[in-house]
């Protein structure tokens, strides 16, 4: 009940918000191109339905195949990091110098590379969806508290088996939630990507809408976007609650 | 009762050269089969230290320890740990947590699940073998701790300050469940505490050490037959090796 509440409080916020912004702009003229009232967007929305839907669709694709290989990725090379004091030591100042690139600096080279296709998108997504899912999901690898280490070691357990039996179930959550973080970045990296080296997505179409000044498709783009982040992000709560319920166990 | 482990002038320092420190250092100790080991002192007097080289996780920089389960009889079947706090992994049920011993030995998880039953059942933890740990008071976290501490019947069983995070009621059902299990399977037990009395009431020897560097002060042998009573604490001659003790910690 306090979650419909709660619900019902944003949804109302949200309409008073839009009302607010659609009277703003019929009492103070503003031109369309400056700023679209709601209703000019809801109906370009209509409007463009098949178009924007194959061009949300294929942005989410680029994400989610960036996404999919940042988490895969990430996951192994946790593990390989987490179980080598060595490799992690040598590898991890690398992948930090790797981070301070600003990625979106590197899509025209990519775009060089590899055409103005989907691997560029991709590989952008990836790119900046790598990072954030990493670090937490290997912090929670290597912290494994002294004492429980020890019990471990003393039951007699191999460095593999603290790796299988406790490192990985017990990074399990913080993998998931990560994924959040790089989700929304696998998003703005084939954004990014559509915008300077392609000819479909809604990166690409905000930048050629914006060029003409119609503004109105722009703001459905980033309606749509915003939209469909959000709605992933949930489903995205659903299965970390799911597959990782011991993490949430204070709201149990 | 033959020795089960030796350890003879035990020395551990951490850090090298000059600025190292040692903590503890002439350590000379006899273990018997089946023998019931306390180890008091005072914070920094090295009794973790002491029981980290029992269980092998501290290598000593000086003397050897001699273990002779693995020649004489039963095999070496490894160490049961319990620790101040029960170390439970929250994402296995509490059988799965019990169970975690064997699997580490690579051990057929299945035959042992009768023995994880019959161990909570002795722990009065019957029907929560499929409940998660945090479902679970402080106390039956413990007992969990516990029942994992033996499940693969242990030839060593090492407490480092088992029960210290325990109100005291909690903490004397758990001595009574302690001494029941050490008696019922005859474990030869090291129990590291900062309790006198519990220390006098589980142990049929007391090793007494004082600080800086840890040494071996004194060992004190205390004589009621065992499992003991909890109004043994009451007795005088109980609270005379208390005393004892007390006196000879220092202060």
């Amino acid at each position: 009940m306090a979650y419909r509440a709660r619900a019902a409080s944003s949804v109302l916020i949200l309409l008073a918000i839009c009302v607010a912004w659609e009277v703003a702009v019929r009492l103070l003229n503003i031109p369309q191109f400056v700023l679209p009232a709601p209703s000019a967007i809801a109906s370009t929305i209509a409007r463009y339905r098949d178009y924007l839907l194959s061009n949300l669709l294929d942005t989410m694709f680029a994400s989610a195949l960036g996404l999919a290989m940042a988490a895969t990725f990430s996951l192994a090379l946790s593990v390989v990091l987490a179980y080598s004091d060595s490799i992690r030591e040598a590898v991890y100042p690398i992948l930090s110098g790797f981070n301070a690139i600003p990625r979106a600096a590197l899509v025209p080279l990519l775009a060089l590379w590899f055409g103005l296709g989907m691997v560029p998108r991709v590989l952008t997504a990836f790119l900046i969806a790598f990072f954030p899912v990493l670090v937490p999901t290997l912090t929670a690898m290597v912290t494994i508290e002294k004492e429980l280490w020890e019990m471990l070691v003393a039951f007699g357990a191999s460095k593999s088996q603290v790796l299988v039996k406790v490192a990985i179930p017990r990074a399990t959550p913080y993998f998931l939630s990560s994924l959040h973080m790089g989700l929304t970045s696998a998003i703005v990296g084939s954004v990014i990507a559509e915008m300077v080296a392609s000819d479909r997505g809604l990166g690409y179409v905000i930048l050629s809408s914006t060029s003409r000044l119609d503004t109105p498709l722009a703001f459905s783009c980033l309606l749509l976007l915003a939209l469909i982040t959000f709605a992933l992000s949930k489903v995205l709560s659903l299965t970390e609650r799911r597959v990782a319920r011991w993490a949430y166990r204070a709201s149990i | 009762m033959e020795t089960l482990l030796k350890l003879r002038d035990v020395e551990v320092r951490y850090g090298d050269g000059n600025g190292g420190l040692v903590a503890i250092s002439g350590i000379n100790l006899d273990i018997k089969r089946g023998e019931v080991v306390g180890i008091v002192g005072k914070s920094g007097s090295g009794k973790t230290t002491l029981l980290k080289v029992i269980a092998g996780l501290v290598k000593p920089t000086r003397g050897e320890v001699v273990y002779n389960g693995a020649q004489n009889g039963g095999g070496f079947r490894g160490i049961g740990m319990l620790f101040q706090t029960p170390l439970l992994l929250p994402w296995r049920t509490v059988l799965r947590n019990i169970l975690l011993p064997i699997e580490l030995r690579g051990e057929d998880v299945d035959r042992y699940v009768a023995r994880a039953l019959e161990l909570m059942e002795r722990m009065g933890l019957k029907g929560f073998e499929n409940s998660y740990p945090w479902e679970l008071s402080g106390g039956m976290q413990q007992r969990v701790a516990l029942c994992r501490a033996l499940i693969h019947r242990p030839s060593l069983l090492l407490l480092d300050e088992p029960f210290s995070s325990l109100d005291a009621i909690t903490r004397e059902d758990m001595w009574v469940l302690l001494q029941e299990a050490i008696s019922y399977e005859n474990y030869t037990t090291v129990l590291v505490t900062h309790d006198i009395r519990e220390a006098v009431l589980l142990s049929d020897r007391v090793v007494v050490m004082s600080g800086r560097p840890g040494r071996i002060k004194v060992e004190v042998t205390i004589p009621f037959r065992r499992p003991r009573d909890l109004g043994l604490q009451y007795s005088r001659e109980f609270n005379d090796y208390v005393a004892k003790i007390r006196e000879l910690l220092g202060d």
